[in-house]
């Protein structure tokens, strides 16, 4: 029962953070493989405020950590924005092996690579989270909002507008569009949810380390878009469900321990491969 | 005397990068891919290499061999999986993702076969040490600025003066043309990325003759290489080369003042200056 | 007397070639003006300039007496020039009404934040918007393919389309480029009617145009381009007329 709790838990999170990578990388079109690491920064700098020593509580904490991810997202994507798509590539791998870099050898701020125990369980103004059913409604109620807002984003103007960019942004900036502003929202919007799914990942696990938002984390989370599909809600809440699902699936294969992260990461490789070449749209999505 | 030994540290590194930068430079200058799985093919150079020492095979067909077999890999990824996607007219997102997907599924069998933890060559002469002076370099690391100086020499004399290396040079500087002149485009990118496989299988078994072999090693020297393809001008060969030896210099001083887990700061740092002041490059050439 | 569009000294240079060369002219209200010449005359290259997309090396444009130097795209469409493109540039995967809503300025709704805390503000507003998008639609034909998904219209219902989408801009002096090329007889002669129709209602058209037939029936004025410079400037009639003309045209064109 409590492998399954942790598995809608985890998923939940996942899924707001497959809403992240959506946006940006469904919608914006742009390649990015650092989102693992704005997901951590949120982890971190919710940890690190809820175990000040003055310490803050939940909800403060999740802010003050989804605004510096919205701001932090938004200077992660602004080259994309300026340079040529390519270049934009190395920025992203860049950021992601950077961000790593810190979470592991600063150790003051994170732990190092031995990582950050004893995170206190989140309370929701002053109700404390502490049983695996008050987790699952927390993280559900999150999950929903956070599809609610993508749905909401996607059926306005603004979802058109976006549409409209990533098929051609000569034409909409021709149509009267500032094409730099919706993009810088896209992306602040990524950084928001990217930043609370950090927050949920951080109180919920109790204990993060380095290796949890590495560009594993990030190929992961680009691996859910692409199996799930680009740019619809559908496609958000399918591909986290089932790539986590995965492990599971190989601990009933008679896999060794030793080579099972080795094998996870290979299928996604191979899933990534073939979705491009046979199903660019995902399961449940739009042509990449 | 230690800024010294780090400058010349810098220099042999830098070569090994050279070529890494090279080579990409040929795929990304003509066929337009971020090819990222040309980490991957970084890798499995020096794990085939490894393995053939450790059977015990005569040393030049343990290099020959990795070079050979990575050609081949590449040739195959150009014509199974990135003419396939031309073909179906995919974004250039896509064929990113499935490159990284490449990427990943080469590294992981890596991983699968070889295990995660670090592997060291079964050979007793490359770590021995010569003395030039104040300075001290062993075995490997001359060898790895001899064949990257080579490596770099031979690739201006192919792309100059062979035949290939022309029409390699007339499809990157324009697919159409090529493409209604007869000079066959999707052929000649296979036989860019198989040369560019084999070339980035040299400095793959060097590098890690020096420093061991780990599955994941591979991305980092590919995003220094292509940082400095780009800082010294997409295109130009003398430019990923020089450019290579410079940032590896740089971040060899830079140990001076700060430990070593933050030289991928300084390299990443170097890239967004060019990309402040001049996003063309050093050796841009003139478009 | 200031004029309503006026273009002074426009000059620039790609690499070598020299596309525009002390390039001016006036643009008046209410009339439709053909802006003609050989291929390469820099019809398009004025065209990028005027709507912010090229920044000339030299020159200014300056509108209803506002200069309009180093404004970007976006505030050009707002201060009242819209254009459309050769190429169309119509977002294909969207349908005909989606298209014109782009073009509709000052939506609610158009960032995150709106959309997400005012959602039933947001639906009644996109209710009336639509409206709007749906009579552009009407105006230029359009009505009964609003919600096809572009890549299935006509060429021609193509080209009607990007009008639709500028008049959607609101914007007074539309710039068009080649509405009327590669349109049959029938097509041809309903984008025509639209443009007359349009200039009844009060909107400045700068069109360019290849085809002399085209130019003659709707053009008020005629601006002949060569070599990046304004050669002849007149009546459809003693433009097309001037065998001078006729042969840089023709001659060039070859």
């Amino acid at each position: 029962m409590d492998f399954l709790y942790t598995y809608i838990v985890l998923a939940e999170i996942y899924v707001l953070l497959g809403l992240s990578t959506n946006l940006l990388v469904g919608i914006v079109g742009i390649f990015s493989v650092s989102q693992a690491a704005v997901f951590g920064v949120g982890a971190y700098i919710v940890a690190h405020f809820m175990m000040a020593a003055d310490p803050l509580s939940f909800i403060p904490s999740l802010a003050i950590a989804a605004a510096c991810c919205i701001a932090l997202n938004i200077l992660v994507t602004l080259p994309s924005l300026r340079v040529s798509g390519d270049y934009f590539v190395v920025t992203s791998f860049g950021i992601q092996l950077l961000a790593t870099a810190v979470f592991i050898n600063w150790t003051v701020g994170t732990g190092g690579a031995n990582g950050l125990p004893g995170i206190p369980p989140p309370d929701i103004f002053g109700l404390p989270i502490e049983t695996n059913q008050q987790y699952v409604l927390l993280c559900t109620a999150a999950s929903v909002l956070g599809c609610l807002a993508f749905w909401l984003i996607m059926r306005a103007p603004f979802g058109r507008l976006l549409r409209a960019i990533r098929e051609d942004e000569t034409a909409v900036a021709a149509a009267g569009k500032n094409v730099l502003r919706a993009k810088v929202s896209a992306a602040a919007l990524a950084g928001a949810f990217a930043g609370t799914a950090g927050g949920l990942y951080a109180t919920f696990l109790s204990f993060i380390d380095p290796f949890s938002f590495d560009l594993d984390a990030s190929i992961l989370l680009l691996t859910m878009i692409v199996v799930g599909g680009a740019r619809t809600l559908a496609g958000s809440i399918v591909g986290p469900f089932l790539l986590l699902a995965l492990p599971q699936v190989l601990t009933l294969v008679d896999i060794p321990t030793t080579i099972a992260a080795a094998a996870r990461q290979l299928i996604y490789g191979l899933l990534l491969i073939a979705f491009m070449l046979f199903r660019p749209q995902g399961l449940a999505g739009e042509r990449l | 005397m230690l800024a010294l030994q780090l400058l010349v540290t810098g220099l042999v590194t830098g070569c090994a990068l050279g070529v890494v930068a090279i080579s990409f430079s040929l795929v990304y200058a003509t066929t337009k891919i971020f090819h990222v799985a040309h980490a991957g093919i970084y890798t499995l150079g020096g794990y085939l290499a490894w393995s053939l020492m450790t059977y015990r095979v005569p040393l030049a067909l343990a290099f020959l061999l990795p070079v050979a077999a990575c050609a081949v890999l590449g040739a195959l990824m150009q014509s199974q999986l990135y003419a396939r996607l031309e073909r179906r007219r995919a974004t250039h997102l896509v064929v990113l993702i499935a490159s990284l997907g490449t990427l990943a599924v080469i590294q992981n069998i890596i991983a699968a076969v070889y295990t995660p933890n670090i592997l060291q060559f079964p050979l007793n002469w490359s770590s021995r040490m010569v003395a030039f002076g104040p300075v001290r370099l062993n075995w490997t690391q001359l060898l790895t600025v001899a064949v990257s100086v080579a490596a770099y020499a031979g690739t201006m004399w192919f792309a100059h003066r062979t035949i290939l290396g022309k029409r390699i040079r007339a499809v990157a500087s324009n697919p159409m043309l090529a493409d209604i002149t007869r000079l066959q485009p999707q052929t000649v990118y296979v036989y860019v990325i198989a040369i560019a496989s084999a070339l980035v299988c040299l400095p793959g078994i060097l590098v890690p003759l020096d420093l061991g072999l780990q599955p994941y090693n591979g991305v980092t020297p590919l995003l220094t290489a292509t940082i400095a393809m780009i800082a010294g001008g997409v295109g130009s060969i003398t430019g990923a080369f020089v450019l290579s030896v410079a940032i590896a210099v740089l971040q060899n001083l830079s140990l001076l003042v700060m430990p070593g887990e933050w030289s991928i700061g300084v390299t990443f740092f170097i890239f967004v200056i060019f990309m402040l002041f001049r996003p063309t490059g050093l050796f841009a050439a003139a478009r | 007397m200031t004029a309503f569009m006026q273009v002074a000294g426009l000059d620039h240079r790609f690499g070598g070639l020299h596309a525009l060369r002390d390039c001016s002219f006036t643009i008046e209200q209410g009339r439709i003006t053909c802006l003609v010449g050989p291929n390469g005359a820099g019809k398009t290259t004025i065209f990028n300039v005027i709507t912010g997309f090229l920044v000339p090396d030299e020159g200014s444009v300056a509108f209803r007496d506002r200069k309009l130097d180093g404004l970007r795209p976006q505030a050009i469409v707002r201060a009242g020039i819209a254009r459309t493109f050769q190429n169309l540039r119509l977002f294909a995967d969207l349908n005909a009404l989606d298209n014109v809503m782009i073009g509709i300025a000052g939506q609610f709704g158009e960032e995150p934040v709106g959309a997400i805390f005012r959602p039933l503000h947001t639906s009644r507003a996109q209710r009336r918007r639509r409206q709007e998008a749906l009579a552009t639609l009407d105006h230029v034909g359009l009505a009964d393919r609003a919600h096809d998904v572009v890549r299935n219209l006509s060429y021609g219902e193509q080209k009607l389309l990007t009008v639709a989408r500028v008049l959607a801009t609101g914007a007074e002096l539309l710039l068009l480029d080649e509405p009327a090329s590669g349109l049959s007889a029938g097509a041809l002669d309903a984008v025509m009617a639209l443009l007359r129709r349009l200039q009844s209602e009060g909107k400045t058209l700068l069109v360019v145009e290849h085809n002399t037939r085209v130019v003659q029936q709707i053009a008020d004025d005629v601006l002949f381009l060569h070599q990046g410079h304004l050669m002849a400037q007149g009546t459809p009639e003693r433009i097309i007329g001037d065998p001078a003309l006729a042969e840089i045209y023709f001659g060039g064109a070859l």
